[in-house]
């Protein structure tokens, strides 16, 4: 079975449309799992029926009983995130500014302080326009994505192509280079990195290929709106060489890329032309490497 | 020479686990003795943060001289495993424990 994982260090750089893309010309032979969770999109293009859904619990928030609460401030004073102001003669936890690091529960000589689980969104597994199930989540207000929610979706992922005979997960995985990333690429067997030829991109495109290496995946690169800067694209190819990426496919700027995610379609959906082809022939090269 | 694997159960045929930080056990064999050990680190998937150090500093606890695992460490478990010298194999992800040890055996691993 093999794990192609999307990312792109940069976001705006066309990594949902074309991992959707990809998706949507994998068919059914794809398992599809959205691992941009903090801001997940990729089910706008790929319709899902939300079949089923659980809650996700992660990370903990003190709370004070105060009941047992004997109001000696210790809990406040150690609070390294100011969190525990005192409001109408009560200590009281801004559970916005809480870290959840536990420091108050400890140092409580009342044992009035509990760290909670908090249920912080919910996973979904759903079938999908393309005839395949795709694993996702969405994440409440504030809440942030984690290694382990994205650990958790993978899982379920793999599960699912196991059991269904399915050869392929596409993912597509976390923006950044923080811990959602690191789980996402995490047990992966390729790497898309997407980019495009702009300072920021190739700064990121940069940074995040460090994480990459650590971890000794294959990699290829898509450099998308490749004509908007000859120059920069240049540069890009330059560090590819340097670091035996393949160059899988340069994508020029297209607006239709706008037009089809409007109405809620991938690209090779929409467009019949040069950007389809290739397209197309990105996902050949990746599918049988 | 004292070899950990990342897996997924505890015996020689158990599957590998690709994933160092959030790997369901260790298996640790003793080429010496010939005795085999096994750690249940399943309870990193409630862990939301910080995986990749917290099972990187467990490993340090059993002495091993290699890992051998799918791919990783990467991040922050990168800088913790390299300062405890362990020298780390990787590309085993889709192998049985048993397949593993004997690719690093023949060298087949990098």
């Amino acid at each position: 079975m093999k794990e192609i994982v999307i990312i792109s260090g940069k976001g705006g750089t066309g990594k949902t449309s074309i991992t959707a893309s990809f998706a949507c010309l994998g068919g059914k032979d794809v398992i599809v799992a959205d691992c941009d969770v903090d801001a997940a999109d990729m089910h706008l293009l790929m319709q899902p029926d939300w079949k089923k859904s659980e809650d996700f619990y992660s990370g903990v928030l003190a709370e004070i009983d105060q009941e047992k609460c004997i109001k000696c401030g210790k809990c406040a004073d150690v609070c390294r995130w100011d969190a525990i102001p005192v409001i109408d003669n009560e200590y009281i936890v801004q559970p916005l500014d809480c870290e959840g690091c536990g420091y108050c529960a400890l140092v409580c000589p009342a044992d009035a302080i509990s760290m909670d689980e908090q249920n912080v969104g919910k996973w979904f597994l759903s079938n999908v326009k393309t005839g395949t199930k795709m694993v996702h989540a969405k994440l409440g207000i504030g809440a942030e994505n984690s290694g382990k929610l994205v650990a958790k979706v993978k899982s379920e992922a793999k599960a699912l192509a196991e059991k269904n005979n399915k050869q392929i997960i596409l993912v597509d995985g976390s923006p950044g280079i923080g811990c959602p990333v690191v789980s996402s690429l995490s047990g992966a067997s390729y790497v898309v990195l997407v980019t495009e030829p702009s300072v920021a991109g190739i700064h990121d495109l940069k940074r995040v290929y460090e994480l990459v290496k650590k971890f000794g995946i294959k990699a290829g690169c898509i450099i998308n709106k490749a004509d908007i800067n000859l120059e920069k694209t240049k540069d890009i190819h330059a560090f590819l060489k340097t670091e035996n990426i393949d160059l899988i496919s340069e994508i020029p700027y297209d607006e239709n890329f706008t037009k089809a995610m409007t109405q809620g379609k991938t690209i090779v959906e929409f467009d019949n032309g040069k950007i389809k082809q290739i397209l197309e022939d990105s996902w050949k090269k990746i599918k049988y490497l | 020479m004292k070899i950990l694997l990342t897996a997924k159960g505890t015996e020689w045929d158990s599957k590998m686990d690709p994933r160092f930080g959030r790997t369901e056990f260790f298996f640790i064999y003793d080429e010496e003795t010939k005795k085999v050990d096994t750690y249940d680190n399943r309870a990193i998937a409630n862990e939301a943060h910080g995986a990749g150090p917290k099972t990187a500093q467990k490993m340090s606890e059993y002495n091993v001289d290699i890992l051998i695992t799918g791919n990783g460490p990467g991040g922050n478990a990168a800088s913790v495993v390299k300062q405890t010298g362990i020298k780390v194999f990787v590309g085993a992800g889709e192998m049985t424990v048993k397949e593993a040890y004997e690719a690093y055996k023949s060298g087949e691993l990098k």
